[in-house]
């Protein structure tokens, strides 16, 4: 196995999925943002996002808040500490593979 | 067809570009809806307004005293809580809501830029009054007008043109309006300025120059900014309200 090679095998698999990737990129321009807003920019249907976003959660690279615009229900994303980390980490390696 | 790894290394390499434009889109997204330019422009022909009643008035009138004061202060408001209200009501409903990161070194950094392009500003003027054949040359007056002009101009097109097509013809629009604006003839400018005069003052062309400046500069953004606004309008619908 050759450098570049263990270098890809060494990326988050959970940031490399190509859908994740661009919540990931979104979400680590910005302070926060809702659903509507990633669903906007990354022209993915409702069910497939929520799929990326729970495993994000589950990763720890995500905190989901649910809350109200007037009378409306929110969903607030944020990356975490270790997401933000792990999203850097991830471009770092990639960068160095290429 | 057995993908090369040549193949596969072009193809990780636009996956990287992709990631780094996605990385720039929230920035875009503040002028979606064309409310910055919207902004700009109102703020500009605030300027020329209050610049042109200025003029008009006499000497000791409330506009040279605080009258100017409390103008700006309505137009910031204006300003403030009309951008604040359309992303609020028409914005975050249709195309989702962001909050920016607070960046410490992002507001230094246009504090500094802001700091010495306004020094570099003043320099300019203090050189143009201390020399007499600048000072007497309609050129001396309106030529920094038009450089200043420009230097706007490489802004807009770098933060807000640059990923929308047509709002290249706006850049070519504003750099027109500043040329147009130094090759004016001196007694134009300052007849712009309230000068009745053929031989307008120093301080009369000046005035007439970044007068005529704030005004194309702002008409031109507000259309826009409204021409932006319709079509983001046209193209998204509020969302609808079911589970997310």
């Amino acid at each position: 196995m050759n450098l570049r090679t263990r270098k890809l095998a060494e990326l988050d698999r959970v940031i490399h999925e190509p859908g994740r990737l661009m919540i990931v990129a979104l979400l680590s321009a910005v302070e926060q943002a809702d659903f509507l807003y990633l669903q906007h920019e990354t022209e993915m249907n409702k069910g497939t996002l929520s799929s990326h976003l729970s495993k994000l959660e589950d990763a720890g690279y995500i905190e989901v808040t649910k809350t109200y615009r007037g009378k409306i229900p929110q969903t607030l994303l944020r990356l975490t500490a270790e997401g933000r980390q792990a999203f850097q980490q991830y471009r770092r390696r990639m960068k160095e593979a290429l | 067809m057995e993908r090369g790894p040549g193949m596969q290394e072009h193809e990780e390499v636009t996956a990287m570009d992709q990631v780094e434009r996605m990385m720039q889109r929230p920035k875009l997204y503040n002028n979606i809806d064309g409310v910055g330019e919207l902004g700009m422009g109102f703020m500009l022909l605030c300027f020329a307004l209050l610049q042109w009643i200025s003029n008009l008035s006499p000497a000791g009138s409330v506009w040279h005293r605080y009258g100017s004061f409390v103008w700006f202060m309505v137009m910031f408001a204006v300003i403030h809580y009309g951008s604040k209200a359309i992303k609020k009501h028409i914005t975050y409903p249709r195309t989702g809501f962001v909050e920016y990161r607070r960046q410490k070194t992002r507001g230094w950094l246009a504090f500094t830029l802001g700091g010495v392009t306004a020094v570099a500003i003043w320099g300019l003027a203090l050189v143009v009054r201390s020399h007499s054949e600048l000072s007497g040359s309609h050129w001396g007056i309106t030529t920094p007008a038009a450089l200043v002009g420009l230097v706007f101009v490489v802004f807009y097109a770098y933060w807000i043109a640059r990923p929308v097509r047509w709002k290249w013809a706006v850049v070519a629009a504003l750099a027109i309006c500043s040329v147009a604006i130094a090759m004016l003839p001196a007694d134009v400018v300052g007849a712009v300025a309230g000068s009745t005069s053929a031989a307008a003052t120093l301080d009369e062309r000046s005035s007439g120059a970044s007068l005529l400046t704030f005004a194309f500069y702002g008409a031109i953004l507000l259309l826009s900014g409204g021409i932006s606004f319709v079509l983001y309008l046209r193209h998204t619908q509020p969302a609808s309200e079911t589970a997310e």
